[in-house]
């Protein structure tokens, strides 16, 4: 975090272990904080709690039932996390188990008010799909060490452009993104 | 009919470290190794050609060795015959078969499955399985039948309807009568292991390496399924396994690829490699950090050479080959060799002589073999979860492994040079 007002604000906050900031559509970190002694990789969590949210909104939708002001709360064994979409970005908090949820649904209030005013308002740039659906495998595959080789395997590409998926031609694109669907048991990739 | 036991139907071919199981090639082979190999044959061939090429080499070596069994049990009518096989399938920790057939079809029911328990176990939480894992075991119930009722090879199809690894609550496969009659490729049991093996040669630290070998074998004797029909033991779910199940999956899927996407023939390879470094690093790992191995053998020295010739040990005493310690130079090379491999003899009695090493179990198993001994700390008892595996390997391997004499080539002997990439 860089803004400091922010930062304090977030210090302050009782029972707040961390948050994690997630630009959209990419599920990158756009900014995190940790309390001191929270040892949590950012760039993997925030990837998560984007794709988490995404996945959600899918499935509200196709139950009819999404808004835009839906919120995510999970109940984990030794945390709480509060999971809100905020324009174009995922903001994730992960509080103590033992908050009150009352409290923290007010503190999320206030901190997603400040953050409101902090992140930009300029859409993300888009990266190449080729390159989402390359990170999608590579987060999600079991044995992602060999997940490339694996796609590479059913789709006939080579291995070396799938490292460059930005280069991928539109057909190539769609055999990749087929053996990724393939690999990971899905019916398609909502990136 | 006499009583089935897995151990009097068990030898090993002196000096050569080759198993049998009532004269048909086995190995003893990890889930690791086993779910990574038909995931491999699944990625070159897609699911259909893959479960048909993975259940025609289950019913063809598991024919064989029903028969053998059979054979040796003295088991005479259909029903002691279907008896013996589920027996033996059970033995083997491949699970619990409930066959109720007969010459015109049914059903068999499976529990505990090898490939779909393992693969639920393994995977189920991270990813969706849209086909159903129990290939192997489809195929061995149709040879069961096959066998029990008099049939011709190819004459009872099977097709898993329902698999635990596609969240079902059970295995079910149907066994239909079908016009596809299959024929049964060219012998490879005892008598072509002896053809298709060199001179038995020793290597480094053979003092250490050939009592732990002969301990384990005498402590595997005992091993068979649980109340399952599983082995769990050392962290992975063991199998006894037919080799010709292996090596008919993996070849026949690089000679496919070979027709149809030849470009894919390296990649394939990689994966099939990767296949034994999988099943070495997780299954040797497991063992030597098992409280069997320190009762057998003592606590773990972080020494290299060691680590090394304790798994020349264990890949004997599974049954997959006379390996031996050329050369080892701490942190930069170690060259492995072998006079005998259950994927040479394969190899050679089916295909010949190959246009390049094709050993992928050897190499793969080289290549982890190098990297237990100089990247684990063997005194901080280290866990082979998927997890350190991904933490070790997830940016490659810094050691490269090349095959640079190979018996399926011609060679007296097979030898892999595995060297650290500076």
């Amino acid at each position: 975090m860089t803004d400091t007002s922010l930062e304090e604000t977030l210090e302050r906050v009782p029972s707040l272990r961390g948050l994690f900031v997630t630009a959209m559509p990419d599920c990158l970190l756009f900014q995190s904080w940790m309390r001191d002694g929270e040892a949590w990789s950012g760039e993997d969590v925030a990837s998560y709690f984007g794709d988490l949210i995404r996945a959600n909104r899918e499935g509200l939708k196709a139950l009819q039932a999404w808004s835009a002001e839906m919120q995510v709360t999970i109940e984990a064994t030794d945390s709480l996390l509060v999971l809100r979409e905020v324009t174009d970005f995922v903001v994730g908090f992960v509080f103590d188990r033992s908050a009150p949820l009352g409290m923290v649904r007010l503190h999320v209030k206030m901190v997603l008010a400040l953050l409101d005013e902090l992140l930009p308002r300029v859409k993300p740039e888009q990266r190449p799909r080729g390159v989402r659906i390359a990170e999608f495998l590579l987060r999600y595959a079991p044995d992602a060490h060999t997940a490339l080789q694996r796609a590479a395997l059913r789709s006939g590409i080579g291995v070396d452009m799938l490292k460059k998926p930005e280069q991928l031609a539109s057909h190539q694109l769609e055999l990749f993104e087929r053996s990724v669907c393939d690999i990971l048991g899905l019916d398609a990739l909502k990136l | 009919m006499n009583e089935l036991k897995l151990s009097s139907l068990r030898r090993y071919l002196l000096l050569q470290e080759l198993m049998f199981m009532a004269g048909q090639p086995a190995v003893y082979h990890c889930h690791h190794f086993n779910l990574f190999l038909d995931q491999t044959i699944d990625d070159a061939l897609g699911p259909v050609q893959s479960r048909k090429l993975r259940t025609s080499a289950a019913r063809e070596f598991a024919s064989r060795l029903i028969r053998a069994v059979c054979e040796r049990v003295e088991a005479q009518t259909p029903p002691e015959k279907l008896q013996v096989a589920c027996q033996i399938f059970a033995a083997m920790g491949h699970g619990k078969l409930d066959l109720n057939a007969d010459a015109q079809g049914g059903k068999a029911k499976g529990s505990h499955l090898h490939y779909g328990f393992a693969w639920h176990e393994k995977y189920g939480s991270q990813v969706r399985r849209r086909d159903p894992a129990d290939a192997f075991a489809s195929g061995f119930a149709a040879a069961a039948v096959e066998v029990a009722f008099g049939l011709t090879l190819g004459s009872m199809a099977a097709e898993e309807r329902s698999c635990v690894a596609m969240r079902a609550s059970g295995c079910d496969i149907d066994l239909t009568p079908s016009a596809a009659l299959e024929n049964e490729g060219g012998p490879v049991g005892e008598a072509e292991s002896k053809a298709y093996v060199g001179p038995p040669e020793d290597g480094m630290c053979e003092e250490l390496i050939q009592p732990i070998a002969a301990g384990l074998k005498e402590f595997t004797s005992g091993v068979a399924g649980d109340e399952r029909g599983l082995v769990q033991a050392f962290g992975v779910f063991v199998t006894m396994h037919l080799a010709g199940y292996y090596n008919r999956i993996s070849y026949d899927a690089v000679a496919a690829i070979e027709q149809t996407a030849p470009q894919s023939v390296g990649v394939l390879e990689d994966l099939l490699r990767e296949s034994g470094h999988v099943c070495v690093f997780n299954t040797f790992g497991g063992i030597l950090v098992s409280p069997e191995w320190e009762g057998l053998v003592g606590p773990l020295p972080n020494d290299p050479l060691k680590i090394v010739a304790f798994c020349m040990a264990i890949g004997r005493a599974l049954g997959m080959g006379r390996w031996v310690i050329a050369e080892f130079e701490p942190e930069k090379r170690l060259v492995l060799r072998t006079s005998s491999s259950y994927e040479s003899v394969y190899y050679r009695a089916r295909h010949g002589i190959a246009k390049t090493p094709v050993e992928y179990l050897f190499q793969g198993a080289a290549l982890a073999t190098a990297q237990l001994a100089h990247r684990v700390n063997w005194t901080g008892k280290p866990q082979f979860t998927p997890e350190y595996y991904k933490q070790l390997f997830k940016g490659g391997v810094p050691w490269r492994a090349v095959q640079t004499r190979a018996i399926v080539c011609g060679d007296p002997i097979s030898e892999v040079v595995v060297t650290k990439i500076e």
